[in-house]
């Protein structure tokens, strides 16, 4: 090979794959507005996006895959924990992972920057991109069942994917707010003060250290129910 | 035995960098600590994991930047027959540089950070990195254009970087859009490992294998430009294999997929030319341990750049692997095996010329490079297996991530460990370094 030949390749392989990549950029930003719908992309969420660099959350969990390993991918935390749950662990990490291996700081994040939080891992979450990560699919599937057709899923699952975050049942969710088999021997309520309950819980226990569920008034009957008969469950079984 | 009197810049470039290597092993450390063990909070809310990976990657950077700009300063010189253009620009430089490094860890501590993965300093910060480069810039190209006689090695040198300076700019815009954000931080990184700095590399090792064995130029300029343009040719487009699940339009699978499987490419090529050149070298050996570097590095790139990034990045593979510890594990095995050991190449060929010394002696050095290379690639290894383990446990048996991280922490134990036996070959080999002795000629023959 001769000099010439290389300097050849050089510029070939160099000017040839430039050529193709910046085609694509331009390609990628035609597409970007539909792939992450863009018309979604509130100001409320470039202000959570903000609230999640400032507190340099990307250093301990990834997002779209990247970041540090630390902690669970926030890429779909939308679908897998809900905007409850997010807001009860970022503003009291040391109590919802007290009895945890692995702690998560207590930043002194505010509640508005909260809820701006959630707007953007939300958005986030509907990016197109082709299903990823693997493990949290199911959430995904769940949340959106949930939305339109509760009747259809089985009830352990509409509970856990609404209450799990807190509450445990036979060893799924976070144990935080109670067991439900025992919760469910515990109170006294009614069908439809346990409802009122979940609503807004304040209003029936005072001082209740359980933040209001937004919930469908359907879904809680669902879950409701499912508590409620627990009670019985456990009667019978004894 | 240096040729010029400005090549004794570069002597607190080496010093500064390899300081700052033991302090980013030492972070690496606790990190390992923070996975290994459980601690408490009160601790985490003041010193959270956080705050520690940005100063373990922050400070890879720099320490990474300071060997390129130190190893620069002291070959230009050779190459160019001349002096540096100015000695005083190169310490101005360095002392910006510097500031800019140690303030950016401090505020660290105190959550001062853009938040954004390997670029967290605040844009103040940014403004004088982008200064110091500048200046760095100029104070290259002024000398290679004052050179009489000029070579391809200049050029490309030069080429690699100011193409390193400008894709750290992508990195420094508010982007509204996460998608559009992380696509141009890897115009940064992916750019920078996989394109400019292998640049670097290429024309700085091409330099040291040119002077350490007598092997002509035109047959080192001609691998030069040929593993450049592949390292390009494969480098850019395979920018692509970070597109995969950004949302991004789906021929980056293809795209991105083909071109990062033939990233290995240029690396092997790489492997045969210093191979060859060390085979019909014209010189004798002096100095062993310079030449473990050489061939070291170039087997090390080629398994943990190479092969890991390989296996990592086909599309199908990827889908479970993608942001786990085997991420982890190619992380650490490619910026040790590509460029932590060219830096330590370069230290081993530039400071005992430095200090006048032909030969010296290499006994704890030696043992340096066997312990860091054999603790690192264990560390590798253990990291593999952990991300296999969590790659299976979450997204096959999707146990959930606390549970699978449970599962794994025996393997983060063992890390942590291996990282201890890692820091002490760090330390031999820095203390080495900074400490290097003749040996008396005659004596040891």
């Amino acid at each position: 090979m001769t000099g010439k030949t290389a300097r050849l390749i050089f510029w070939l392989g160099t000017l040839s794959s430039a050529a193709i990549f910046l085609w694509m950029t331009y390609d990628f930003h035609a597409q970007t507005p539909k792939l992450t719908h863009t018309d979604k992309l509130t100001e409320e969420v470039v202000a959570g996006k903000k609230v999640w660099h400032k507190y340099n959350c990307n250093d301990c969990h990834t997002i779209l895959g990247f970041g540090a390993y630390y902690a669970p991918d926030m890429t779909k935390a939308f679908y897998r924990l809900g905007a409850n749950n997010i807001s009860s662990i970022v503003l009291h990490p040391e109590v919802m992972y007290r009895n945890s291996f692995r702690k998560m700081p207590q930043m002194g994040v505010t509640e508005p920057e909260v809820k701006q939080l959630v707007a953007f891992l939300q958005w986030v979450g509907e990016i197109e991109n082709r299903h990823w990560p693997p493990q949290d699919e199911k959430f995904v599937e769940a949340y959106k069942l949930r939305e339109s057709q509760p009747q259809k899923l089985e009830k352990v699952h509409i509970v856990m994917g609404a209450c799990g975050g807190c509450h445990s049942f036979e060893h799924q969710g976070r144990n935080v707010g109670g067991d439900f088999a025992i919760i469910a021997n515990r109170i006294t309520y009614d069908r439809e003060t346990l409802i009122r309950y979940m609503l807004d819980p304040a209003s029936v226990r005072p001082g209740s250290a359980m933040p209001p569920q937004s919930l469908s008034r359907q879904t809680a009957e669902v879950i409701a129910d499912f508590i409620l008969n627990l009670k019985t469950g456990k009667e019978v079984r004894q | 035995m240096i040729r010029y009197e400005s090549q004794r810049v570069s002597l607190w470039y080496m010093r500064l960098a390899l300081v700052l290597f033991i302090l980013q092993v030492i972070m690496g450390l606790w990190l390992s600590i923070n996975y290994a063990f459980t601690l408490p909070q009160e601790l985490v809310d003041v010193f959270p994991f956080s705050t520690a990976r940005a100063i373990h990657t922050n400070v890879l950077v720099a320490w990474m930047l300071l060997g390129f700009m130190g190893g620069t300063y002291f070959i230009l010189p050779m190459e160019c027959n001349r002096e540096l253009y100015s000695t005083k620009i190169a310490y101005l430089q360095l002392v910006i540089f510097a500031s800019a490094a140690v303030t950016a860890v401090v505020g660290f501590l105190f959550g001062w950070t853009r938040g954004k993965p390997l670029l967290e300093i605040p844009f103040p910060l940014n403004a004088l990195i982008v200064v110091a480069a500048l200046l760095f810039i100029a104070n290259v190209a002024m000398t290679i254009i004052q050179a009489k006689e000029k070579s391809a090695l200049q050029w490309m040198l030069l080429g690699g970087v100011t193409f390193l300076a400008l894709m750290y700019l992508f990195g420094m815009p508010f982007y509204r859009n996460l998608n559009t954000d992380y696509y141009y931080w890897w115009w940064v990184i992916h750019l920078w490992v996989e394109g400019a700095w292998e640049i670097v590399t290429a024309s700085i090792m091409a330099f040291i294998i040119m002077e350490v064995t007598g092997v002509e130029r035109k047959v080192v300029e001609k691998w030069l430009y040929v593993e450049t343009g592949l390292f390009l040719f494969t480098g850019i487009v395979g920018t692509g294999h970070h597109y995969y699940w950004i949302g991004a339009p789906d021929y980056w699978l293809w795209w991105g997929g083909i071109f990062s499987a033939l990233e290995p490419l240029p690396i092997v090529l790489m492997v045969v030319d210093t191979w060859m050149h060390v085979r019909e070298r014209k010189n004798e050996i002096i100095n062993p341990l310079t030449w473990y570097y050489i061939v070291g590095l170039a087997i090390y790139h080629l398994v943990g750049a190479g092969l890991w990034g390989f296996m990592h990045t086909l599309p199908p593979v990827n889908y479970y692997t993608h942001g786990s510890q085997v991420t982890v594990s190619h992380g650490h095995l490619a910026f040790f095996g590509a460029y932590a050991l060219l830096n330590l190449t370069i230290f081993y060929f530039a400071l005992p010329r430095m200090k006048n010394i032909r030969r010296y002696q290499d006994r704890l050095g030696k043992w340096g490079f066997w312990t860091t290379s054999i603790a690192m690639f264990t560390l590798g290894l253990v990291f593999g297996v952990a991300g296999v383990l969590q790659t299976y446990l979450e997204r096959f048996l999707d146990i959930g991530y606390s549970t699978a991280h449970l599962t794994m922490m025996l393997w983060f134990r063992i890390a942590f460990g291996v990282g201890l036996i890692f820091l002490l070959g760090v330390v031999i080999t820095v203390w080495h370094l900074l400490t290097l002795k003749p040996v008396q000629e005659g004596a040891s023959e």
